[in-house]
C-alpha cells in the first residue's frame, strides 16, 4: 500500500492538477450560462465577442464579475492558508480562524464608518487590519517558541475580539449597515467590475509572490534550529511569508467578505492529493480554492432560485464532510 | 576553534555556562559529557552559534561566530540537532539536498557540485539504495543517518552532533558512532558531540570535555581524565575503571 503510494506520487499529482483545472473550466462556463437568464454557450461567446446580445450584456455586467471574484477569493484564501500554516508550523492556522480575516473586516468597517468617502482604499485598510490581527496573534503566542495550541487559542480570542468589535459598530451606526454588509457577509451578489479589478490585481500579486517563497515555506517545515543551522534566515522568511498571507487574506475579505474554513480545508485536501512540497502545494491550493468557492457560489445561486444561499454556507456544507472523508482515508495530518 | 570566557544564560538571571575557556582541536573527535542540566547541550549550542553568549566569544578561523553571516557559518559548521522534523512524504535525497542551502540563493537551481555533494553524503552514510524512499518508511537509525547526510552535504570542516545516539537501540548506536569515527578518520572532519554514555565517549573520542554546573570539570584524553574519583566528583556515582586487552578502557558503575 505504501509502496504503491510512492510509485504513483508523480502520476497522482498530474492527475490531480488536470482534474482540478478541467473542473474549474467546466464549472466556470456552466456557472456563466446558468441563472435567472439562460443562454447557450454559443450565444455567450458570440455575445461577449460582438456585444450584440442584451442577455449576454447583462451576464457580463452582473454575473461574470461575481464568478471572477469567487475564483480569485478562493485562490487567495487558500494560498493564505497554506502560507500561514507554513509560518506557524500549525495545521490549524487559517485566516478565518486566527483572526486575520476578522481584523481585515473590522478595519474596513471602521474606516468606512469614519470616512465613508474613502471606499476606494478599503483593501488597504483591510490589509492593515489583517496585519494587526496577525501581529497580535504571533507576538502574544510567542514564548521562546511557537506552541501550536497556545497560538490557536490566542487566534480564536483575537478573532472573537475583532468579530465582536465589528458587530458593535454595526449596532451603533444605523445608516452604515448598507455599505458594511459588503464586508461582513459572504454573498457575492452585486459585485462590479471595479471589485474584480481590485481582487485580480492584489490577488495576482500575492499569489505570484507566494510562488517565489515556496522554498522558504519548505524550509520552515524543519525545526527552527535545523533551518538556522542550514543558514536560513528563519525570522526574515517568517516575516515575508506572513506578509504575503495577510495581503491575500485581507484583499479577499475586503472584496468577497468572510469565508471561514477555506484556508483550512483546501490546503489539507491539497496535502493529501499532491503532498507537502510547497512548489506543488501552493499552485494546487490556488486552483482548488478557486474551484471550491466558485462551485459553492454557483450552487448557492441555483439550488433554491430565485433565492440564494451564501457561498460560505455551501462551502461549509460540502467542505466539512469532504475533509473528514480525506482525513479518515489518510493516516497523517500535516505531513507528520 | 577557541572558546574565550563564554558565559551564557537563558533568562539573564541564572548562568547556565560561566566563564568557559578552552579550544576544540581541529581534526579530532571531541565529546562533551556530564550529568543532566550541567550545560553540555548549551555549550554545544553556543559553539554552533545557536545561542549567543552574554560574555566572551567563540572564535572560528580568527572570527567570532556571532560575526559570521548565517550562510557563511553554515559552510564551515554543520549541526545535527537532537530533535528533528520534516514532512513525512519527503524523499531521503531531497532532504539530504537541503544541506546545499548555504551555497544557494532562494532562486538558484541545482548545480553539478550540489549533486556531487549529495551523492558523496549518501554514499558516506550508506543511504544510496534508500535515496528515493520517503522518510516515513525509515527506521530510527536510518533517519538519524539522513540527518547526518544532510549535514555532510554542507561540506563543512566541523560537524556537531547533539546526543546523536538517543532513542536508538544498541546496534544503531554503534553503527552511528562507527560512522562518525569514519567521517573523522577518512574525511578529516572535526567532530564535536554530546554523549550520555561514558563508555561510548571513552571509546570514540580523542578528547573528552567533562562538564559540571556550567563549568568544565576536566578536559583531556579519555585515559587521562576518566578516573573513579573524577566520575564520583562529576556524576556522584561510584565506578570501577577497568582495562581489558580487547575492550580497552571502560567503566562499570557499582553504586552511588
Amino acid at each position: 500500500m505504501k509502496a504503491g503510494r510512492n510509485m504513483s506520487w508523480f502520476t497522482r499529482r498530474r492527475v490531480s492538477f488536470i482534474v482540478v483545472i478541467a473542473l474549474l473550466i467546466v464549472v466556470f462556463v456552466q456557472s456563466a450560462l446558468t441563472g435567472s437568464i439562460q443562454v447557450t454557450p454559443y450565444e455567450l461567446f458570440h455575445g461577449l465577442l460582438t456585444g450584440t446580445n442584451d442577455d449576454v450584456a447583462i451576464i457580463k455586467d452582473l454575473r461574470l464579475p461575481r464568478l471572477l471574484i469567487a475564483v480569485f477569493a478562493g485562490a487567495a484564501l487558500s494560498v493564505a492558508g497554506v502560507l500561514l500554516q507554513a509560518v506557524m508550523r500549525n495545521p490549524l492556522a487559517d485566516p478565518g480562524i486566527i483572526g486575520v480575516s476578522a481584523g481585515a473586516s473590522f478595519m474596513s468597517i471602521l474606516m468606512i464608518a469614519l470616512f465613508p468617502t474613502m471606499f476606494f482604499f478599503v483593501p488597504m485598510f483591510a490589509f492593515l487590519g489583517g496585519a494587526l490581527a496577525f501581529l497580535l496573534v504571533y507576538s502574544l503566542s510567542w514564548k521562546s517558541g511557537l506552541d501550536p495550541l497556545r497560538m490557536i487559542l490566542i487566534g480564536i480570542a483575537v478573532n472573537a475580539l475583532f468579530t465582536g468589535l465589528s458587530q458593535a459598530i454595526g449596532f451603533s451606526g444605523g445608516g452604515l449597515t448598507q455599505s458594511m454588509s459588503q464586508v461582513t457577509t459572504s454573498t457575492l451578489t452585486l459585485k462590479k467590475w471595479s471589485d474584480v479589478d481590485v481582487i485580480a490585481l492584489y490577488g495576482s500579486i500575492g499569489i505570484l509572490l507566494s510562488f517565489f517563497v515556496y522554498k522558504w515555506c519548505n524550509y520552515l517545515a524543519l525545526e527552527d534550529k535545523t533551518a538556522k543551522s542550514l543558514g536560513v534566515n528563519v525570522n526574515l522568511a517568517r516575516f515575508v511569508i506572513a506578509l504575503i498571507a495577510v495581503l491575500l487574506a485581507s484583499v479577499a475579505t475586503a472584496v468577497a467578505g468572510m469565508f471561514a474554513f477555506v484556508g483550512l480545508l483546501v490546503p489539507h485536501i491539497g496535502r493529501t492529493l499532491v503532498g507537502n512540497d510547497h512548489k506543488v502545494l501552493i499552485p494546487f491550493s490556488a486552483l482548488a480554492g478557486a474551484l471550491l468557492i466558485l462551485l459553492a457560489d454557483t450552487l448557492g445561486r441555483v439550488l433554491i432560485a430565485p433565492n440564494e444561499i451564501p457561498a460560505s454556507i455551501i462551502v461549509a456544507v460540502i467542505g466539512g464532510p469532504f475533509l473528514i472523508f480525506l482525513l479518515r482515508k489518510s493516516d497523517r495530518i500535516y505531513g507528520y | 576553534m577557541d572558546i574565550n570566557g563564554v558565559t551564557f544564560s537563558y533568562d539573564n538571571k541564572l548562568n547556565t555556562l560561566h566563564g568557559i575557556d578552552g579550544s576544540i582541536e581541529t581534526g579530532k573527535v571531541t565529546t562533551i559529557i556530564g550529568p543532566n542540566g550541567c550545560g553540555k547541550s548549551t555549550l554545544l549550542g553556543v559553539l554552533s552559534n545557536h545561542y549567543r553568549p552574554q560574555n566572551g566569544q567563540v572564535v572560528l578561523d580568527g572570527k567570532a561566530l556571532t560575526d559570521f553571516k548565517p550562510k557563511e557559518l553554515a559552510k564551515r559548521l554543520a549541526v545535527v540537532h537532537q530533535q528533528n522534523n520534516a514532512p513525512s512524504d519527503m524523499t531521503v535525497e531531497k532532504l539530504t539536498a537541503y544541506g546545499r542551502i548555504p551555497y544557494k540563493s532562494l532562486f538558484s537551481s541545482s548545480t553539478k557540485e550540489d549533486e556531487e555533494a549529495v551523492e558523496w553524503a549518501l554514499a558516506s552514510t550508506n543511504l544510496l539504495d534508500k535515496r528515493k524512499m520517503p522518510i516515513d518508511q525509515l527506521s530510527g537509525g536510518q533517519m538519524q543517518r539522513v540527518w547526518i547526510a544532510m549535514a555532510l552535504t554542507q561540506q563543512t570542516p566541523y560537524l556537531f552532533l547533539d546526543e546523536p545516539t538517543t532513542y536508538l537501540d544498541i546496534y544503531y548506536q554503534y553503527e552511528l558512532l562507527e560512522l562518525v569515527r569514519s567521517l573523522n578518520k577518512e574525511h578529516g572532519i572535526s567532530i564535536v558531540m554530546v554523549l550520555h554514555d561514558i563508555n561510548q565517549a571513552i571509546r570514540y573520542s580523542d578528547t573528552i570535555i567533562a562538564m559540571k554546573d556550567g563549568q568544565i570539570a576536566a578536559k583531556g584524553a579519555p585515559a587521562d581524565i576518566i578516573t573513579a574519583d573524577a566520575i564520583k566528583e562529576i556524576y556522584g556515582v561510584d565506578v570501577v575503571v577497568k582495562h581489558d586487552l580487547q575492550a580497552g578502557m571502560y567503566i562499570v558503575p557499582i553504586g552511588i
